[in-house]
């Protein structure tokens, strides 16, 4: 604590010696010399610059003043800068780091002594210092448009401002999908996904904004549930920001590093803070209802998680070995936290089992909720039970079958087996009813995608008693392994230096 | 600074690229590393900077462990790799600014590192031109300029001469001398081994991954061609006789005629060839040449690998 508190004021102490991240000054560099910034900040200029004209001219020989003007060039030039920047920066961005992490010829800097949270860091502020960059270039023209009227001042910031971190956000997510281990051809296809998701991000914006512009802002600013909502769109938008900056950061780590350490302490974070944010909504409007975005969202991250988990490998690297504390209360938290599949599925779980209890507590706590009914408890305990059933059945068959190839193949057996035994019953089913996809809503045990098509919602406890009946059966042929892990992660026993090899003089 | 490869072993699938290697050099010598294509050479050199962690085994330099303790032993080694910068829109003066600073090195020194190693590289001429405009040889001198522009104490250096013109080979085995009398540790592969032949003091021999020789240049001679060659060439070519007479001859084995000169494999001490000599002259043999041929490193390899090079 003491080192640390002295780190930092030596930190500001020497304030003149502060650098930017190099990572960024090469980026920044690079992108001023680079004809694909330099050509579509030029388009992005004549673009704006040919609306307003188109605007101006179309006004200028009407005889009535439009006082409507200004909000609808602001409208317009909002929908340019959006595009802009959400299409472009991103995508440049992407491309740059992409062609840095080759898998066949990695970039140098990534073995240079700038950690790989630093280097996220630095590709990330590139990002924002162009999308400042565009933003600037813009803001004459838009501060133009506020002198036209139709548009305060309060609604300009808070648009620009809004699109800025929605801009920031789509950044860090084409960071970290050029930063995933794939071959060219893949990357391609997710900077193509890239593309037509963003329309996704970009209508929505465009929408809200003009929603925003029509009510104005500065009425609603008086208004404290203003604050409130945008506070709490704000703090998901910077959360999962961080939790791309976080994958991001573990992609680009060695794999020898505790990748997932940084990962699954992140997760546990934002997961405690959503469900307080949760907590803090459910009791400001008296409806256990506002407990379900969260309970949703720690679901799809945790199907995720647990996908990842169990494709760590069982084999620790001497680094991680050596960070494993002596104690054994930290030993136990390491476990958890740690690289190791044994160890994710036991904090997966945690955190599951936590949600469960903590949003039926809820519910109960608000018996007059309508919303929020014991169906989906149960849903939600089927899918979690199935999920790991699933799971700890593709780690069984990779440890007994396929133990030459990578662990990474478990999480593809896990989809596999999952996607297949959706698949396989229901075609079969399809063509013994006469070709009738009817059947698909009759029980299908084992079908994980089944508990949410049944067309007998009372069926699904059968389902239930199913999932964690095999639940148990793979706990139990998993537990010789899952002991020989608490077993083995054990501090590094430094074993007695070997006689040096020979010296060469 | 000293460098212990312990046990070095990487496995990539069922391939084994490096099979239970150890070696050690230290610091103002240069140690050639050769070997045969796909013989394990890149990988280990990966290994030793960081970019690459072993199956098992440890690389330490002045003993910091590269996979224990990567980031710090990475401000000891300068890796120059067997491809060449080919950043776009980059000056080479920006992209030796950007990895000094990625290293660490601020301000003045900064600065100053950064024309020393451009002086040093010869490179100060075209610090402006873009990256992807420069010729093989000047990219290879910018590739050793950014290993050495944080000053690190080991330098290794994947196929540093390959594509360069004879000029910038000299030019090349020069600057690596300069750097060895700076008290440098270096471990260079090439296939030229010629080069290397020139610079080495030491030299690491591996094949299929493992390791055939070690040891210095004389050492390992020694171990793998105990029997030195004379080359003797006389004024008249009588080449028949002196065979003749060669092979009568006590410390003479295996004499043949080799372009124009006879040559033969001396099994003695450089008494025995002084007695050779002065009983050629004494039977009227013009000789104009007796030497011994140099055995260099094509020889050496030649001779360890010539069982197993596919």
């Amino acid at each position: 604590m003491t080192a640390a508190f002295t780190k930092l004021k030596s930190h500001f102490i020497n304030w003149r010696e502060w650098e930017l991240n190099p990572i960024v000054i090469k980026e920044l560099r690079q992108a001023v010399r680079s004809w694909a910034v330099t050509g579509m900040l030029l388009l992005f200029l004549i673009v704006l610059f040919i609306t307003s004209l188109g605007f101006l001219v179309t006004q200028s020989f009407e005889v009535n003043e439009n006082m409507q003007l200004g909000g609808t060039m602001f409208s317009s030039f909002v929908v340019i800068l959006a595009g802009a920047s959400i299409f472009f920066i991103p995508l440049y961005v992407g491309v740059r780091v992409a062609a840095e992490r080759q898998e066949n010829n990695p970039d140098l800097l990534y073995v240079s002594t700038l950690s790989p949270a630093r280097i996220i860091r630095g590709k990330f502020l590139c990002g924002a210092y162009m999308a400042l960059l565009f933003f600037s270039a813009c803001m004459p023209f838009m501060a133009f448009t506020n002198l036209l009227r139709g548009v305060d001042l309060p609604t300009v910031f808070f648009i620009l401002s809004f699109l800025f971190l929605v801009v920031c956000a789509t950044n860090q997510i084409a960071i970290f999908f050029a930063c995933i281990p794939a071959s060219r051809p893949f990357k391609v296809l997710f900077a193509l996904a890239g593309f037509f998701a963003s329309f996704w991000v970009v209508i929505p914006l465009v929408t809200d904004s003009f929603e925003f512009m029509h009510s104005g802002v500065g009425t609603m600013m008086a208004d404290r549930d203003f604050w409130i909502g945008v506070l709490t769109a704000v703090v998901i938008g910077l959360a999962a920001t961080g939790l791309f900056f976080v994958l991001s950061v573990a992609l680009i780590s060695p794999p020898s590093a505790n990748r997932a350490r940084p990962v699954r302490i992140y997760l546990t974070v934002i997961w405690l803070l959503g469900g307080l944010l949760s907590l803090g909504w459910v009791w400001r409007m008296k409806e256990a209802q506002f407990i379900l975005p969260w309970e949703i969202m720690t679901f799809v991250l945790m199907m995720f998680a647990l996908l990842a988990t169990i494709s760590n490998s069982d084999q620790l690297s001497l680094r991680v070995r050596r960070t494993i504390p002596q104690s054994r209360l930290k030993r136990l938290v390491a476990f958890i936290f740690f690289n190791g599949a044994a160890g994710g599925l036991v904090w997966a779980a945690m955190i599951l089992v936590a949600t469960f209890l903590l949003a039926g507590q809820i519910t109960l706590a608000f018996p007059k909720s309508i919303t929020v009914s014991g169906e989906s408890g149960q849903w939600f305990a089927t899918t979690m039970a199935y999920a790991f059933a699933y799971a700890l059945m593709a780690l069984f068959i990779h440890r007994k079958f396929l133990s030459r190839h990578p662990p990474k193949l478990t999480g593809l057996i896990a989809v596999l087996l999952a996607a297949a035994w959706a698949i396989a019953p229901s075609i079969v089913l399809f063509f013994l009813n006469q070709l009738s996809w009817k059947s698909v809503e009759g029980l299908q045990l084992g079908n994980v995608f089944n508990v949410a098509s049944l067309r007998d919602v009372n069926q699904r406890i059968y389902h239930l008693y199913f999932a964690f009946g095999w639940l148990q059966v793979m706990i139990v042929i998993n537990a010789k392994w899952f002991v020989r892990q608490v077993k083995n992660f054990q501090p590094l026993d430094r074993l007695a230096q070997d006689n040096p090899p020979p010296m060469l003089k | 600074m000293k460098v212990q490869v312990k046990n070095l072993r990487k496995e990539f699938g069922k391939t084994v690229a490096v099979d239970n290697i150890s070696f050690s050099f230290d610091s103002g010598n240069i140690f050639g590393f050769i070997g045969p294509n796909g013989a394990g050479k890149t990988t280990t050199m990966r290994i030793i900077s960081t970019i690459e962690e072993p199956t098992s085994g440890d690389v330490l330099l002045n003993g910091i462990s590269v996979c224990e303790e990567p980031e710090l032993a990475r401000h000891a080694v300068g890796y120059v790799p067997d491809t060449l910068p080919a950043h776009a829109d980059i000056t080479v003066h920006e992209y030796l600014d950007f990895y000094a600073r990625a290293y660490g090195l601020r301000g003045k020194k900064r600065t100053q590192a950064i024309e020393a190693i451009e002086e040093f590289t010869n490179v100060t001429g075209i610090r402006e031109k873009h990256l992807k405009a420069l010729s093989k040889g000047m990219k290879q001198r910018v590739s050793l300029g950014r290993a050495l522009v944080y000053d690190p104490d080991v330098l290794v250096l994947d196929e540093p001469a390959a594509g360069l013109d004879p000029r910038a080979r000299v030019e090349l085995r020069e600057l690596l001398m300069l750097l060895a009398a700076q008290k440098k540790a270096i471990l260079i592969s090439s296939h030229i081994l010629t080069e290397l032949t020139e610079i080495c003091n030491g030299v690491v021999i591996i094949e299929r991954g493992k390791i055939l020789e070690t040891g210095t240049i004389e050492d390992v001679l020694k171990k793998s061609a105990p029997r030195r060659t004379v080359a003797v060439r006389l004024l008249d070519a009588q080449n028949a006789q002196l065979l003749k007479e060669l092979l009568q001859t006590p410390f003479v084995e295996n004499a043949r005629d080799v372009a124009n000169e006879i040559h033969f494999d001396l099994n003695g001490d450089e008494s025995a060839a002084c007695e050779i000599l002065g009983g050629l002259i004494a039977k009227k043999f013009k000789v104009i040449e007796f030497r011994q041929t140099k055995a260099n490193l094509e020889d050496i390899f030649m001779n360890v690998t010539k069982e197993g090079v596919q």
